[in-house]
């Protein structure tokens, strides 16, 4: 069996008595859009901060790459190719769009202190490879033009479309959003989601949490419903639109 | 006045390197360090120990830097797990307490009393200008080397993953920065220059004293910082020229001033830093943006990325 890009095994995360995760199993396989949805406090942002590192599971393990990544530091995480763009837009607002986008480059050797300050040639070209692919992808999500803008100048959606731009810039192998097309107007929301699947053929495989659902639907392979804490069903979104648990999650009665 | 003149000149280049320390970790890393004033006593009295039992006057200006940068990772492990405010008064509280110890323990070096400490360098026979020449040549020396490092820290990729903690550091560590490396670095950095700065004030003045390092030392660098402008290499030796401009030009008024200059400045201090705060919290000169070589290109050099990109 092929071994999976995400494999959350009976992973559990509670507050006090509160079971947010309740021994959650779920696999995200290598390839295009995969959702998670599910009403408010059903799990799904806790689920996403635990793979990433930010809180630890109290039980179980998650699995990225077949490697486990429960006690990794999220930093650690990051350099597995496993990246998270925020719901609400955490820019660097001072800094220009284009820094915003280097910053987020994965392996940058002038990161490094002692290259800073002695070995400057050797990232220069790095850095100009860097800057050709942030332009790229600042172009593919129309900001191109915004590039030497603070990014403290952007409109909402833009600072949306940033956020998200800014983990593609890491060149992730899997991409965590969480409500990519929450709060901006729906037109914009499906051009998202149409450039992730078009970027989803450069090797980078996206799990999205998202509450506007015909949206999801229309692009994802494969969607998982959760509900107080446990998944509740899982498939391909018009099979998982016709499931009773679906309903029963949103509309209550359990 | 000649004399008055070059001593002005001695203070601007020491308390240069001071404020473009505070810079690289306020200005930059976003880091509160309220305590700068005790890496510059640990840099002082490193350097008039080790002097005292005859080490050459350059290691002394090392150990003060490599004993303050020790200091300065030490101080960064509370700096991670403590609110900037709260890191504030914690490192103020560390300084005060480093100057009570030497003010109370006269074994280390004198006590309250403090102790002689020899000129770097003294040439015999000398006019006491040639020796305050001699000292702006190795102030403004060493005042070089921290500003190019200052602004090589600050046009690299490490300088952005510094300002990007700043900006955010939930977002920068999501992100893969190892927040609390960067962070124990730039304090580390920080502290080596105000070790050497403080190792060159002391030997300038012949003497140290533990009441030359309270904390309204750190408060007039925060003024120098503030007022030339948080993030700009150039701004912070701005604030130090004006500041102490400011501070000579008030001491040379003092038969025509109805106070003590002394108590004048710190009252006009206070009110120059609420002024800037409210007037123009950007600071004279605005953030420096970020220049590698590679961005320059992109930015002036602009057809040829547009030309690759409409293909």
């Amino acid at each position: 069996m092929e071994e999976a890009l995400l494999r959350i095994s009976e992973v559990s995360k509670h507050f006090g008595g509160v079971y947010a995760v309740n021994a959650v199993d779920m696999e995200v396989k290598e390839g295009g859009i995969w959702g998670l949805v599910g009403p408010n406090g059903s799990g799904k942002t806790t689920l996403f901060n635990t793979i990433l590192g930010l809180y630890k599971p109290d039980h179980g393990t998650v699995y990225f790459n077949g490697k486990c990544i429960s006690n990794l530091a999220p930093h650690d995480i990051y350099a597995e190719g496993l990246v998270n763009a925020f719901q609400l837009p955490r820019l660097f607002y001072q800094m220009t769009v284009l820094d915003n986008m280097l910053v987020a480059a994965r392996g940058h050797q002038g990161d490094r202190l002692v290259n800073s300050l002695f070995l400057r040639k050797g990232w220069q070209e790095q850095e100009k490879g860097l800057i050709d692919e942030a332009i790229e992808i600042l172009e593919f999500v129309e900001l191109g033009k915004w590039a030497f803008s603070p990014a403290g100048e952007l409109s909402g959606g833009q600072r949306k479309l940033l956020e998200v731009a800014r983990g593609l810039m890491a060149k992730p192998r899997l991409l965590l959003l969480d409500e990519p097309a929450a709060g901006i107007n729906p037109a914009l929301g499906k051009t998202i989601f149409q450039k992730l699947k078009d970027f989803s053929g450069n090797g980078t495989t996206f799990f999205i949490v998202e509450h506007r659902l015909e949206i999801l639907f229309e692009f994802a392979k494969w969607v998982y419903v959760m509900y107080r804490g446990r998944v509740v069903t899982q498939g391909e979104p018009h099979d998982v639109a016709d499931a009773p648990a679906f309903y029963q999650a949103y509309l209550g009665g359990g | 006045m000649l004399l008055y003149g070059l001593d002005f000149l001695v203070f601007v280049g020491i308390f240069g390197i001071v404020a473009l320390s505070l810079n690289l970790e306020f200005g930059f890393a976003g880091i509160a360090n309220f305590g700068k004033v005790a890496f510059f006593l640990i840099g002082a009295y490193t350097y008039a120990l080790l002097s005292k039992i005859g080490i050459p006057f350059p290691l002394c200006l090392i150990a003060g830097a490599l004993t303050s940068a020790l200091f300065g990772l030490l101080i960064s492990l509370p700096a991670l797990r403590l609110r900037t405010d709260y890191l504030a008064i914690a490192i103020l509280a560390f300084g005060e307490i480093l100057r009570l110890i030497v003010k109370s323990e006269s074994w280390i070096a004198g006590g309250d009393w403090g102790t002689s400490v020899a000129p770097a360098i003294s040439i015999a026979g000398a006019s006491h200008h040639v020796g305050v020449l001699v000292n702006i040549g190795l102030v403004y020396f060493c005042l070089l080397i921290c500003f190019v490092i200052a602004q090589l820290l600050a046009n690299s990729p490490y300088g952005r993953v510094v300002r990007a903690i700043r900006e955010d550091e939930i977002a920068a560590e999501a992100l893969g920065k190892d927040r609390a490396k960067y962070k124990a670095q730039i304090l580390m950095i920080g502290s080596a220059m105000v070790g050497v700065a403080g190792g060159l004030y002391v030997q300038y003045l012949h003497y140290v004293l533990p009441d030359m390092f309270v904390p309204m030392i750190t408060f007039t660098v925060w003024i120098m910082v503030l007022l030339g402008g948080p993030g700009n290499n150039w701004g912070a030796l701005l604030g130090a020229g004006l500041v102490e401009l400011f501070k000579y030009g008030t001491n040379l008024a003092k038969p025509i001033l109805p106070l003590d200059p002394i108590n004048l400045q710190y009252i006009l201090f206070g009110v120059l830093i609420i002024l800037v705060l409210f007037y123009r919290p950007q600071g004279l000169l605005k953030e420096s943006p970020i220049k590698t070589k590679a961005l320059e290109l992109v930015r002036y050099g602009k057809g040829v990325v547009n030309n690759k990109a409409g293909k």
